[in-house]
């Protein structure tokens, strides 16, 4: 049996999506139709406002819809502390930690098993936040090996500067994700954290 | 670790079978295209994943189903556990352990020792062969192993891209150096390691299997030179870097990675005289068989219990002194074989339970 069409156009969106297979996107796709219409409408639109007013904070690089960001606009942040991540999502879990520096995030990150060169990574903007004022950057790549390029790339340009590079203590799961490391042992690599 | 029951649907020419493991020897006897491999690779997969003759999944289906099953139930450190590995055409592969979704990596699956005809060249044959045999020993035995190997192909592949691309002289690359240097040493240090430990246990399994006086010695061969006597992870560190800037010039020629543990060896002496090129393809084969028996008992030292142990057809391959020696040893072993044969012979006389294999059926045989 065929599909109406506007239904199979909304499973194959949805099926884009990632961990989104076809009977999940075909599941989702029949709920959204049983659906209130204010409530699809309003889903709609939270995604077109997400994709459309939420960008990288031209200092920092962390999500925001104003610029610059919360965080860059925080006078009560430590000043002195640069927390270097590579996504976004990093940031809050670092959030939790208690940590209240500033940070910087490299979004388009290297990846071994993908063409192309370190110096392909942005750090024009990273450049542009160590200022005078910076006395420690903490590089919070995740623990897996193209996390350990990066931060061996990152120190050689920060070390020129002649700021303190500190990086997470281990204790975090090896080839893990910080994003989904949890609250404690985070906080622990966060304060064992040592000097390179 | 046993086996003790296996369910197979619709897996090659497998459609339905149940089948109860014997404790110790298990043997399927029949002509060739029967099933009996297809077996073996049935319990293969359960323990890596993948089959050991084709990469497509697709063709393991039997030609008129959607879907094939395999599903085991073992005994692991006196733990009851179960297995689960289906794959649909559409859906892919799935596996479970105890009814739960887990990788292939998982520490409660199934562990296997295949011994396969073409294992009987591991002594004569290309490096890379007896490098992929350290290499599936120890990501069976070590997760740690897997993933600093993982790692270190990861950076070998981008070294190589490099390389290929003419940037050896940026910073980038010497930073990429670095990690390469420290994810190879600790491949090799693990690797030297194991060989010291299959050294070890081949000696005096040579010597009952061979029934030759001379003297088996395993060695682990580094590509490149390390002049300590000493190895640890500082020194082969040192000594790769060495060798990285005394090739640097050929590396930039040819345009790949000519240093590395992707270029070591393992090297098999006979009285100090190196068996790939001074001993007899009798001997080699001898050396293959001990070699293989030796992965069986490093489990045991090293993982605390026995393997299954899968034998494809090598009886065959064996004259007969050895084939009765060999059937011996694993008649009274301390762990499960399943072995396949075309002859009958030699077979009748054994203990364990036999299966003659015919069009995918497997018809229990009892000798009196
Ligand atoms: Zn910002």
């Amino acid at each position: 049996m065929r599909l109406p069409r506007p239904l199979e156009n909304l499973i194959d969106q949805l099926s884009k999506l990632p961990t989104i297979g076809p009977k999940t996107a075909q599941r989702l796709a029949l709920y959204i139709l049983k659906m209130p219409g204010g409530e699809v409408k309003e889903l709609a639109q939270s995604i077109l406002d997400a994709r459309f007013m939420v960008y990288p904070c031209p200092i920092c690089g962390n999500l925001t819809d104003k610029s610059p960001c919360i965080i860059c606009q925080d006078e009560e942040r430590d000043r002195s502390l640069l927390c270097v991540v590579e996504e976004a999502s990093d940031i809050l879990a670092i959030e939790r930690t208690g940590y209240n520096g500033r940070y910087y995030v490299l979004n388009r990150t290297f990846r071994l098993m993908e063409d192309g060169d370190l110096t392909d990574i942005d750090t024009e903007n990273f450049q542009q936040m160590l200022q005078p004022i910076v006395q420690e950057v903490i590089l919070a790549m995740n623990p897996t090996i193209d996390g350990e390029v990066i931060s061996r790339y990152l120190h050689t340009i920060v070390e020129e500067k002649g700021i303190k590079v500190t990086r997470l203590a281990h204790g975090l799961p090896v080839g893990g994700d910080i994003e989904y490391a949890d609250e404690i042992t985070l906080r622990q690599a966060l304060e064992g954290r040592k000097e390179i | 670790m046993q086996l003790q029951t296996l369910q197979i649907r619709n897996f090659r020419n497998l459609v339905n079978i149940d089948y109860q493991a014997g404790s110790s020897l298990n043997v399927l006897v029949g002509n060739n295209a029967q099933g009996k491999t297809n077996f073996l690779e049935a319990i293969y997969l359960l323990s890596t994943g993948k089959s050991f003759r084709t990469a497509l999944d697709e063709d393991l289906i039997q030609y008129n189903a959607g879907q094939y099953k395999i599903y085991s139930q073992y005994q692991m450190k006196e733990r009851k556990l179960s297995s689960l590995l289906y794959y649909k055409r559409a859906g892919g592969k799935s596996f479970f352990i105890n009814n739960k979704e887990a990788p292939f990596t998982h520490s409660d699956r199934l562990r296997v020792v295949l011994f396969h005809p073409d294992d009987l060249f591991l002594v004569k044959g290309p490096p890379s062969g007896r490098r992929a045999f350290l290499d599936f020993v120890l990501r069976q035995l070590s997760l740690e192993y897997q993933f600093y190997l993982e790692n270190y192909n990861k950076i070998l592949r981008k070294r190589n891209f490099y390389l290929k691309n003419e940037q050896t002289k940026s910073k980038s690359f010497s930073i990429i150096n670095e990690v390469f240097v420290e994810q190879a040493s600790r491949v090799m240090m693990q690797r030297i390691q194991f060989t010291s430990i299959l050294d070890e246990i081949c000696g005096p399994l040579y010597r009952a299997f061979s029934q030759e006086k001379n003297h088996l010695r395993i060695r682990y061969a580094i590509s490149f030179p390390v002049k300590s006597d000493k190895i640890n992870l500082d020194i082969l560190q040192n000594a790769m870097m060495d060798d990285i800037k005394n090739r640097q010039e050929k590396e930039r020629t040819r345009k790949t990675s000519l240093v590395g543990p992707h270029l070591d060896d393992l090297h098999f002496y006979q009285d100090d005289r190196l068996a790939r090129i001074y001993a007899s393809q009798g001997q080699q084969r001898n050396i293959a068989v001990t070699l293989k028996l030796a992965e069986l008992h490093s489990y045991k030292r090293i993982g605390g219990e026995y393997p299954l142990f899968l034998l494809d057809e090598v009886l065959a391959e064996l004259d007969k002194k050895r084939r009765t020696l060999l059937l011996e040893y694993l008649k009274d072993a301390a762990f499960q074989t399943f072995l396949t044969s075309v002859a009958w012979e030699g077979i009748d006389q054994l203990p364990g339970t036999v299966f003659a294999v015919q069009e995918g059926n497997l018809i229990r045989r009892e000798f009196s």
